[in-house]
């Protein structure tokens, strides 16, 4: 049997490959199609159109790397490639870890995440090419009132579910009071939204700065003793 | 030939194709890996299908709203680069924004870029492409970094490390919840409908072990119970 150390380096192998083949072939639609159609546009004209965008959105792309990464470990190649990480991906994992018990940075929960991760992928490109297949008759349903407003809602659904789990502790050690690292850091938020400004726009880049507070939060409790780490004593059945 | 018949056309379709079914490949690729490493660290085949089937119906319901996500782009941008740009890497709330962006820094609103040229569309195409891939520029160059890490952080279960694992999961809730919580009752309700159908169907699974199969369609049927009892609030609520 192979050791972790070697399914890592050879996930790790094919996940960068794949990013870099994936890069490769997103840039080359545009310029395959652009020089087909002599319609490539001058760098100047691309800078003009990318500049506002890139600003906002290079940073986020970064740091959603380190954000998501340690939740989704091997998974994270697969995860970034495909995309809706956070409606999606983070929830599916989630899911899974929780489904078969397994203890946050293990092996067992890198490779039930890295399953179920794959297998969300596979669902939601063959869903979304039998959306395009379907496209006509499928718009009266998809552009009706009632299917609008669910999938509009469909983060507050996602999450009033996501926070139960996380209330239910998984695998062989449990970080005991970890929810009170969120207290602090939900609180200045809370007001901020509601004296100031709705932030469900920026969640992206507040992550930036949300993420590392919560940790300095956590930081700060483990040191007071406030959140424990304790092992789950196995029943004799289990 | 005119705007819809260049971006629908069957060039276009060829290139998106070629991206997606190698995606499509990688996804399978790394979902069989994984699935060879659980067999190999001591997971039966019923308890990995179990994750499979929990994860397919959880799947389906976000997906949803991923093609909606196409409904609002087609009219605009065509059916093949929204499939692409929702298929890999993209999130329907960043294409949007993305696209309005681009199109804005030319000058053009993005429901006029029908009237422009196609060269226009062929900047739009590079624009979004560009944004979008920062996150995966830096896992090529830091992703196995960061997977070392993350396995020496959950390797001492006694030390801080182990509990700023958990901690992520719990910024992202900080973050995220008081921006809909905040937002308008719909929201609030939504969660809280969520959250109560996970706690009831979770008690249900624990006091009835005949209805333990339960247990892996929950986030499923928070899900849909939680969005489905969006369009029920919103006409109670406005």
């Amino acid at each position: 049997m192979r050791t972790r150390e070697q399914y890592i380096r050879e996930i790790n192998r094919i996940g960068r490959i794949g990013v870099l083949i994936t890069l490769i072939l997103l840039f080359a639609v545009p310029t395959i199609f652009g020089i087909y159609h002599d319609a490539i546009p001058s760098l100047g004209d691309f800078f003009k159109a990318a500049s506002g965008l890139l600003v906002l959105f290079i940073p986020i792309g970064i740091s959603e790397v380190f954000i998501y990464s340690p939740l989704l470990g091997s998974a994270s190649y697969v995860s970034f490639i495909t995309g809706n990480i956070m409606n999606l991906k983070v929830p599916i994992a989630t899911n899974a870890q929780e489904l078969m018990d397994t203890t946050k940075g293990s092996e067992e929960s890198d490779v039930i995440t890295t399953l179920a991760v794959g297998i969300s992928a596979m669902v939601t490109i063959t869903m979304i090419a039998l959306g395009v297949l379907l496209l006509v008759p499928l718009e009266p349903l998809m552009t009706s009132d009632s299917v609008l407003i669910a999938s509009a809602y469909v983060i507050p659904a996602l999450f009033g579910a996501l926070v139960i789990g996380l209330l239910k502790p998984t695998g062989d050690f449990q970080v005991k009071g970890k929810v009170k690292a969120g207290i602090l850091p939900f609180i200045v938020l809370f007001i901020i939204n509601l004296f100031w400004i709705n932030t469900s726009d920026y969640s992206g880049i507040l992550l930036i700065v949300m993420i590392p507070f919560t940790i300095l939060c956590a930081y700060v409790l483990f040191k007071k003793g406030q959140i424990t780490i304790i092992e789950k004593v196995k029943k004799e059945s289990e | 030939m005119n705007y819809f018949d260049v971006v629908n056309s069957g060039l276009l379709y060829s290139l998106v194709g070629v991206v997606i079914v190698f995606v499509f490949i990688l996804a399978l690729y790394f979902t069989r890996k994984a699935w060879v490493r659980a067999l190999e660290i001591g997971y039966t085949k019923e308890k990995l299908m179990t994750v499979i089937k929990s994860t397919v119906i959880a799947t389906l319901v976000p997906s949803f709203a991923i093609i909606i996500g196409l409904f609002a782009l087609a009219p605009v941008l065509g059916n093949a680069w929204p499939w692409l740009r929702l298929s890999v890497i993209g999130s329907v709330t960043y294409e949007l924004m993305a696209a309005d962006m681009a199109v804005g820094s030319m000058g053009i609103d993005l429901v006029d870029l029908a009237n422009a040229n196609i060269e226009s569309f062929v900047t739009v195409m590079f624009v979004m492409t560009a944004g979008i891939t920062s996150g995966m520029m830096v896992l090529l160059l830091f992703g196995e970094k960061i997977q070392t890490g993350v396995g020496k952080m959950g390797s001492n279960k006694h030390a801080f490390g182990f509990v700023a694992l958990e901690s992520f999961m719990i910024g992202l809730l900080a973050t995220f919840l008081p921006a809909f919580l905040t937002e308008g009752l719909v929201g609030v309700f939504t969660f809280f409908t969520s959250s109560i159908i996970t706690i009831s169907l979770g008690l249900l699974v624990m006091k009835n072990k005949k209805l333990g199969w339960l247990k892996d369609f929950i986030l499923a049927f928070a899900l849909i119970g939680g969005m489905a009892s969006s369009v029920l609030w919103t006409s109670l609520l406005g």
